[in-house]
């Protein structure tokens, strides 16, 4: 990452939808994504369970083909890059992970380096030391040597954030990042998104939490079980009438530090 | 590259053979060379008469015996229990796996393969290791006779291989002059039990029924060893069957008929055992066996009801 | 990078010791000494012909034949992102025997016998595959169903052939079913495609480890993933078409050997694959060694000795691990 790309006003877009309509199965309705994400910015898809923010997100991965219009990364078709160059640009954690084989942490979380490496090429003391250094990040440090098996639900997911930190892309897709996350590492994954985010990477993720949302994001997807979508700032989309009706449920709209808190409304 | 290897391999195999062949022919004694076709039509001659035989089949080793050549024999699979002499000599493995090691260790000069029961490619490889080999496999009473006469004269017993096939020629020919022409007797010959099977025309088992007057019932089938259905018998009707069995004591097979009272065989108590080594080898004991035979399906017709009018 | 080095270092000193041990045993006694003159170049003509032209030539198709299987299986089990896959549950073998047998009761030379067995695998590969590739979802659970209904299907059509076939080619069956050495005839074909394959799998290798991650992690991490799927299964297939053809169905290596090195090393490929092929060689050499000594001069088809050293060891393994 240049300085001079931090110099310029507005940065260049890193990942632009056009007319990008996600291909889920069994559905045809789905209104069509024009929208950029830049550097610098932190997106949150917020959406009920169904509305297909994991789709979407797999679909800007590269990983399933769109119904409908196209994705650029930085300006080049995602279709037409080979996968390996979309693998330095951009890393996705999954909301489950497949641990077919008994592997350790390390093991896991160096495979980050995979679309650096040539074919005969093994892991250098560097990869070792990113891989090192994203354990910490993720409070793993001292757990290197343990089988994935034998980690808990937070800790197997706080690995997968690892293994994207090793994997040093410049944009983040996270879906649900926070799972399986008591409180306190919710808010450490975050803050590393933020801090990353801060450095000029960017970052999409889906969040069932709004209020987390309204905190770490400064941009809003909001994805209607109907296939609606809009977009916007996060002071823009954060109306009580919007997520009302997003989630079919009342709302009790409050504010701390600033920001608007939600709370379901019980009768 | 496998061909040219094996131009190679055979190459070498003949001169090999050269080398084996001249060193034969200078022995103090200076033997005659041998000659000989075997079951496959192959010439095989040898330079000297052997000495050191391998037989690959429990009924080669009694042929080999019944030539007067029995003490030639220096190797010989599992399940040579004929005749007893045969219980010494050094085993080199089972008809269907062969030790290739004690093979060669024995250094034979003849090696007498069955080409419907050995392993092809196992014999193959005998051959490909430069070991004269004759391929017997008898599958009617003059081809039996023929291998007496030519296993006897490989192995230096040619007058003795000659006098036993003229023996065994004309022992089944007074079979045949006595029995050939009675009434004929139509027979289920049972070689195993569960499954049951029984053999087609191919087999000499199937000739032996013949020369006693008999009718194998299911001699047109197309398998040589063919499966049946215990109601396939019972249609057919046969007027005696004939069991063989694993063991010498298998009545139980016939006890199975048994249940079936309406069965002809079964109603005239028809139901014979004939001891299996004595007719399922190809050796000159299927005379024993077919002798049985014949008086088996003469009792049969003792007991038709016209012949006790 | 040491531990690779030591691990396939002390694995090829293993191997060697296997070929040492299937030449200097047999079901005729020799002693060192007599071995290794012949090794040197002397040695009676006999003993020549003992080690030279029947123990060397079997015991290094046997270890190229337990190498191929076991890399085989290791390929399929990253495929599969399951340790239960082998060539076996996939069925591969299954349309190999097919092939073999037919080609066997049409009465065809062993050339040809080699040239069906490997047509059945490829067969049954793409059966297997085109199958459960069908509607586009490509999951082990899928493939895996699919290989093991193809495998039962071609059980049955061996039941059948062997039910049919003249009593006089039952014994050649029974024993290639079973798995057997002696019919091995040149070595060498096996060893070249175990050579080229483990060469060539060994830059793959990290591509591997990341698909065992699963294809959705793999592709975003840069992997190709449907080619590679296909590369694999290819590989695989040629694998053990070649290793039929050398010595019939040999079950349980292809199993058991990446299994347990995975169990002792770990899961990464660009050790286990190298680490197979020896460990396969060296048991396979080994059972082999014991199949001819055994009851010598009763031959046993090696495959029972593969069945019956593995299983216990595995299952061993298996308990320890927990």
């Amino acid at each position: 990452m240049s300085d001079s790309r931090l110099l310029q006003p507005a940065p260049a877009p890193l990942l632009t939808l056009m007319d990008l309509v996600v291909d889920i199965p069994g559905r045809t309705d789905g209104a069509p994504l024009n929208l950029q994400i830049r550097s610098g910015q932190c997106w949150g898809i917020l959406g009920p369970n169904g509305a297909g923010k994991s789709t979407l997100l797999h679909t800007l991965a590269g990983l399933r083909p769109p119904r409908h219009g196209g994705i650029d990364l930085e300006g080049r078709s995602l279709q037409r890059l080979p996968r390996r160059r979309i693998a330095r640009l951009l890393g996705i954690v999954f909301q489950d992970h497949q641990d077919g084989f008994p592997a350790t942490v390390l093991e896991t979380a160096l495979i980050g380096r995979h679309p650096y490496l040539r074919p005969w090429e093994m892991e250098s003391a560097q990869d070792h030391q990113a891989a090192l250094k994203a354990l910490r990040q993720v409070d793993l440090a001292g757990m290197e040597t343990r089988l994935i098996a034998t980690l808990s639900g937070g800790e197997r997911q706080r690995l997968a954030i690892a293994t994207a930190l090793t994997q040093d892309p410049r944009i983040f897709l996270l879906d649900e990042p926070t799972n399986h996350l008591d409180l306190h590492h919710q808010v450490a994954v975050l803050d590393i998104v933020r801090r990353a985010v801060a450095q000029g990477r960017s970052a999409v993720l889906t969040l069932h939490d709004v209020n987390l949302a309204a905190r770490y994001c400064d941009h809003l997807l909001l994805m209607y079980p109907g296939g609606e979508a809009c977009w916007g700032t996060t002071r823009e989309m954060l109306v009580p009438n919007a997520l009302e009706r997003l989630y079919g449920q009342a709302l009790v709209t409050g504010e701390v530090e600033g920001v608007p808190v939600f709370f379901p409304r019980i009768r | 590259m496998r061909s040219k290897k094996h131009h190679v391999f055979i190459i070498s195999c003949i001169l090999w053979l050269n080398a084996w062949l001249t060193t034969g022919t200078a022995g103090p004694v200076a033997p005659t060379s041998v000659q000989v076709i075997d079951d496959r039509q192959q010439v095989v001659s040898l330079a000297a008469p052997a000495e050191r035989i391998i037989s690959l089949a429990p009924h080669i080793t009694e042929l080999l015996f019944a030539v007067g050549a029995g003490d030639r024999i220096v190797g010989t699979v599992s399940f040579s229990d004929y005749p007893e002499a045969a219980a010494d000599i050094p085993r080199i493995g089972s008809y269907k796996q062969l030790d290739m090691e004690s093979i060669l260790a024995l250094q034979p000069d003849l090696v007498v393969a069955w080409s419907s029961g050995n392993v092809q490619t196992q014999v193959e490889r005998l051959a490909q290791l430069g070991l004269p080999l004759y391929y017997n496999d008898p599958q009617d009473f003059e081809q039996l006779a023929l291998a007496l006469e030519r296993l006897g004269t490989l192995a230096g017993r040619a007058r003795q291989g000659q006098e036993t096939a003229a023996d065994f020629r004309q022992a089944l020919q007074m079979l045949q002059d006595r029995y050939g022409s009675r009434p004929k007797v139509t027979v289920f010959y049972q070689i195993w039990d569960r499954p049951l099977m029984t053999l087609n025309d191919q087999h000499l088992i199937s000739r032996a029924i013949e020369i006693c007057g008999g009718h194998n019932l299911f001699g047109d089938l197309e398998a040589m060893v063919p499966r049946l259905d215990r109601e396939v018998v019972l249609a057919a009707d046969p007027e005696a069957i004939l069991a063989g069995g694993m063991g010498e004591d298998s009545p139980h097979w016939i006890d199975e008929w048994r249940r079936w009272p309406a069965l002809t065989a079964t109603a005239r108590d028809n139901l014979f055992f004939i001891p299996p080594s004595l007719l399922q080898r190809a050796t000159p004991r299927i005379l024993e066996g077919t002798r049985l035979v014949c008086e088996a399906l003469e009792t049969a017709r003792s007991r038709r009801p016209e012949a006790s009018e | 990078m040491n531990r690779l080095a030591l691990v396939l270092l002390s694995l090829l000193g293993a191997a060697c010791l296997s070929l040492g041990i299937a030449v200097a045993l047999g079901s005729v006694p020799l002693t060192p000494a007599e071995t290794l003159a012949v090794l040197t170049g002397g040695g009676e003509s006999l003993h020549r012909t003992l080690i030279l032209e029947l123990r060397l030539p079997r015991a290094l198709a046997a270890f190229a034949t337990g190498g191929l299987l076991a890399v085989a299986g290791a390929l399929m089990q990253v495929l599969l992102r399951n340790p239960l896959a082998d060539p076996y549950v996939l069925g591969l073998s299954g349309g190999a025997a097919v092939g073999a047998l037919l080609s066997m009761l049409a009465g065809l030379g062993m050339i040809m016998v080699s040239g069906a067995a490997f047509a059945g695998a490829l067969l049954s590969t793409l059966i297997v595959f085109g199958l459960a590739h069908g509607t586009g979802s490509w999951t082990p659970t899928r493939l895996l169903l699919t290989g093991v209904v193809v495998a039962a299907g071609w059980g049955a059509v061996i039941s059948f052939l062997l039910a049919v076939s003249p009593t006089t080619e039952l014994p050649g069956m029974l024993y290639w079913l079973m798995g057997d050495l002696s019919h091995a005839h040149s070595p060498w074909p096996a060893w070249i495609v175990l050579v080229i394959v483990v060469l060539a799998a060994l830059p793959l290798g990290r591509s591997l480890n990341v698909l065992a991650r699963g294809p959705l992690q793999a592709a975003a991490l840069g992997v190709a993933v449907r080619p590679l799927e296909w590369t694999l299964y290819g590989v695989a297939a040629l694998v053990t078409a070649t290793a039929v053809t050398m010595a019939g169905s040999v079950g349980f290596v292809g199993l058991i050997v990446p299994h347990m090195l995975r169990l002792v090393l770990g899961n990464d490929q660009r050790l286990i694959l190298p680490a197979s092929a020896l460990a396969g060689g060296i048991l396979l050499t080994l059972a082999d060694t014991l199949a001819r000594t055994l009851i010598a001069p009763q031959q046993l088809p090696v495959g029972v000795i593969t069945a019956m050293l593995g299983v216990p060891v595995f299952l061993y393994l298996l308990y320890r691990s927990r």
